[in-house]
């Protein structure tokens, strides 16, 4: 996509014993984008990011970075940073130790270590901890004593694996801010594994999204999200209503076929998020089987000739009581065309 | 995360041969010579084994008091657990050293104590005279009572340890909730106790039963050569008949015996669990 | 309530069972008479000082202190590359090398003792102080290999990628990462090695000879023959000396954490 590719993954198949975890992988990415990997688990992102870490061997296929060929470079010598989940910290060291630890391995001494392991410590907020044990540290502060670890390395790339997945909330937004501060200060190239789709889509220039060892659909977090594909990543975005088409018409998953009005577009299927199910007018009707109140809007589950449907509507309109009949829309205009279904 | 098959196997490997060598290959060699005579696969050694009403009446102690050791110890050991389990926790921490503590000191030296105790002018006899219930000592040492004595002494606390853990975790409310059911503590314990730390009872009766079977100390000091056990008879066979096809037969018993046991007991907690 | 008094009355009467004999060993290690009795007939040190002046007591303590550290140590040596492989390394292979290694645990001592006499120590013509050094270190690779194992398995491998990310080898994030992490489970599996091995008495039945026997077996052989307290205090001084290393080693390290 850009011809400034700094990490290219040519063909890359990886495997784990008899399993293909991974098939022919092409992925381009540039220097300093912040790139995410979606998709559930077993969809092989995290085995292509262990692959580009150099901590499993492909079965076949080329990594490139920086124009070299580091298909066979051994882990240890390819300088590319992991944040991993469980942050990995080494529970018999200090803070300041853990983030010496890789810059001592490269012959780092005196007051050049001390200066380089202070400035990682400086840019995480935790100077003040230097000489503290690492397991007395909370969730969030061992995560960036594992940021600033990977960091003072100068890493090629750096990786991410699920980083906000075990902290909550709040920090959670804290540690989203904070990682798109260091990488456009740094400038380095990020790539975070995740799957949840809110995060990816916050946090990230541009989104691979994968399917059983395959790259499924890649853009910018508005692409994904407005014009998901297929089915499948419309499913993965929070389109709630997903249908196939079939000569013409909306198939459901009883085998009705439905008509809708308006011509439709030239696609295999069409998704409907809940607020784009209009309520209370149109040619469908359908019963209210659930409600909740979700703040600014309604959420409610209708049972219909399409099977179950998820609309959504705003809290200050008045709200459809349970087991009430009312009629609704699935406007043509409003749905995402599909270009794959299943 | 290995993903070099070879560095795996080249940090196993000597260790795998070494217990290859000198142990895995050994005893079987040593098990085949049971059922060899004059070159000739047959079963005649432990045919022959059996016949001697010697080795049958060793055969059947060595099954009974294993047995008894273990049925005893499971009585004892609940009550003791059940009275550790309910102290306070610091109490609880010193009672369960206690029980370990014998456990770390040599087995020769505790059988030993036993000597002192049920010999001729040990405790137990000065104490009889004492009281007139007998004028002459009476024999306990060298009898299957004080090689059960001692057994019990030297196993109990495996059981005790087992059944701890298990009553451990036994759900908080289990015994109060059938209590308040209306249960009587026979109750409680056939219904409540034993289904849920039978894995517990199932891991103490293994090391209790075993143990108590492959003992070979016990049963020299406290049982000499009028109380023969299996491994005793064994020892007896190689040093004083230089007979190896029988001790190779006494073995072959064992360690089937010890096999059976495990799958036994493993078979009758798992069985009892499904219904 | 009945119940109040059963469990301390068991208590006390279980703890006077399994305990009580240690006491009466202690006392009568004190006695200043010349047969072992209790209560015991005055009181003296003299048994107690007889236990350091027995010379074959001195050779065998000493034959016992060797096999007690090299063999914990050689068990150590190859159990801790073998548990490590193990852990990393998930494979049906894996379980075949753990049945292996464990595979001393279940068989009786007396048939480990005599098979490897007859199968491995004569036919390659050991000594006999090198064929009980082999048996003890069989001995204790089971439980060398299960303590390990347990501490390695607390030990999560992405530490070990971690480490490699940074710049490390393999070896390099082994004794950098790993083992300092696993101090403690290979001091608690030294301790348990070494009592173990040290109060072992059925694998060096055979085993031993002229000249070269183990504590425990040379005690069994001087009671057969002299019946005074001196090995009555020999085992109460083993007692408190087993007694002090699992305290310290509780004390220091927590040691039942790992057994």
């Amino acid at each position: 996509m850009s011809d400034a590719s700094y990490l290219f993954l040519d063909k890359l198949s990886l495997a784990y014993g008899k399993t293909i975890a991974v098939k022919d992988l092409d992925l381009n990415i540039c220097k300093g984008e912040l790139l995410a990997l979606l998709g559930p688990s077993g969809c092989g992102k995290t085995t292509t990011m262990r692959a580009i870490a150099g901590l499993m061997t492909p079965s076949s296929g080329r990594i490139i970075l920086d124009g070299a060929d580091i298909t066979r470079v051994p882990a240890n010598r390819r300088n590319i940073g992991l944040v991993f989940q469980s942050y990995a910290l080494f529970p018999h060291l200090t803070v300041f130790e853990n983030v010496a630890f890789g810059l001592k391995l490269h012959g780092l001494r005196g007051e050049e270590l001390t200066r380089r392991v202070e400035d990682g410590l400086e840019t995480v907020g935790l100077a003040a901890f230097a000489n503290r044990k690492t397991p007395e540290l909370s969730g969030g502060q061992q995560q960036r004593v594992a940021l600033a670890r990977s960091m003072v390395m100068q890493p090629k790339v750096l990786m991410l694996d699920e980083p906000l997945s075990n902290l909550d909330a709040r920090l959670r937004l804290e540690m989203r801010t904070e990682l798109q501060r260091v990488q456009k200060e740094s400038g380095v190239t990020m790539i975070f594994v995740t799957h949840d789709q809110v995060e990816a889509l916050a946090l990230a220039d541009r989104i691979v999204v994968m399917r059983d060892g395959a790259i499924e659909q890649i853009g910018t977090p508005e692409e994904i999200y407005n014009s998901p594909v297929s089915s499948f990543v419309a499913d993965f975005v929070g389109f709630e209503n997903v249908f196939a088409i079939s000569d013409g018409r909306l198939s459901t998953k009883d085998g009705a076929d439905i008509a809708l009005a308006g011509t439709l577009p030239k696609a295999k299927g069409l998704a409907w998020r809940p607020r784009a199910i209009e309520l209370g007018t149109g040619p469908f009707t359908g019963v209210v089987r659930g409600v909740s109140f979700a703040g600014g809007t309604r959420e409610y589950v209708l049972e219909s000739r399409f099977g179950s449907i998820k609309a959504e509507a705003d809290a200050k309109l008045p709200g459809y009581p349970l087991n009430s009949e009312l009629a609704f829309d699935m406007p043509v205009a409003a749905a995402a065309p599909l270009q794959r279904f299943g | 995360m290995f993903q070099n098959r070879a560095e795996a196997l080249a940090l196993a490997l000597p260790a795998a041969i070494f217990a290859a060598l000198v142990f895995i290959v050994p005893v079987l060699l040593l098990l085949s010579e049971g059922f060899k005579v004059a070159e000739q696969w047959t079963l005649s050694a432990f045919v022959d084994f059996f016949s001697q009403p010697l080795n049958r009446t060793v055969f059947l102690r060595t099954l009974k008091l294993g047995a008894m050791v273990t049925l005893v110890a499971a009585v004892i050991g609940y009550a003791t657990a059940y009275a550790i389990v309910s102290l306070p926790a610091g109490a609880k921490g010193r009672m369960i050293g206690l029980v370990v503590l014998p456990l770390m000191i040599s087995p020769v030296a505790r059988t030993y104590a036993w000597i002192v105790i049920l010999g001729r002018t040990g405790i137990v006899n000065q104490a009889l005279m004492a009281i007139g219930l007998t004028d002459e000592p009476i024999r306990i040492l060298f009898t299957e009572t004080a090689v059960f004595i001692g057994l019990l002494q030297l196993f109990l606390p495996l059981m005790v340890i087992s059944l701890i853990s298990a009553l451990e975790n036994l759900p908080r409310d289990a015994v109060p909730a059938a209590r308040v059911l209306g249960a009587n503590w026979f109750q409680v314990f056939w219904k409540v106790i034993l289904p849920l730390t039978r894995e517990g009872l199932v891991v103490g009766g293994t090391l209790v039963f075993t143990g108590s079977m492959t003992a070979y100390i016990t049963p020299a000091i406290l049982g000499g050569s009028k109380v023969l056990m299996l491994e005793t008879l064994l020892y007896q066979q190689v040093t004083v008949a230089n007979n190896f096809v029988s001790a190779s037969v006494i073995a072959f018993i064992l360690i089937i015996m010890s096999v059976a046991a495990n799958i036994l007991l493993k078979r009758i907690a798992t069985a009892r669990n499904r219904t | 309530m009945t119940q109040r008094l059963f469990a301390p009355l068991t208590l006390l009467l279980v703890m006077i069972f399994l305990i009580g004999p240690f006491f009466i060993i202690v006392a009568a290690s004190f006695s200043a008479g010349e047969t072992l009795a209790f209560p015991p007939e005055g009181f003296s040190l003299k048994w107690i000082s007889k236990v350091f002046i027995v010379e074959s007591f001195r050779q065998s303590f000493a034959v016992s202190m060797f096999l007690a550290i090299g063999g914990t140590l050689s068990a150590l040596l190859l159990g801790i590359p073998a548990s490590y492989a193990m852990s990393r390394y998930k494979l049906p292979l894996s379980e075949t090398v753990r049945f292996m290694v464990s595979a001393p645990i279940i068989v009786p001592g007396i048939i480990v003792g005599l098979a490897l006499l007859r199968y491995f120590v004569i036919p390659i013509g050991l000594s006999i102080t090198l064929a009980l050094f082999v048996a003890h270190t069989a001995l204790v690779l089971p439980y060398a290999v299960r303590v390990v194992s347990a501490s390695l398995a607390n030990l999560r491998s992405d530490m070990e990628e971690a480490a490699v990310l940074l710049g490390s080898s393999r070896l390099g994030a082994f004794f950098r990462v790993v083992l300092p992490n696993i101090r403690g489970g290979i001091l608690a599996a030294f301790i348990l090695g070494f009592v173990t091995s040290f109060n072992q008495v059925p694998v060096s039945l055979f085993l031993s000879g002229p000249g070269v026997r183990t504590l425990p077996i040379d005690m069994l052989g001087y009671m057969e023959i002299v019946f005074d307290p001196s090995v009555a205090a020999l085992s109460s001084l083993l007692a408190f000396l087993s007694i002090g290393i699992v305290f310290a080693a509780e004390r220091f390290l927590g040691f039942s954490r790992y057994v």
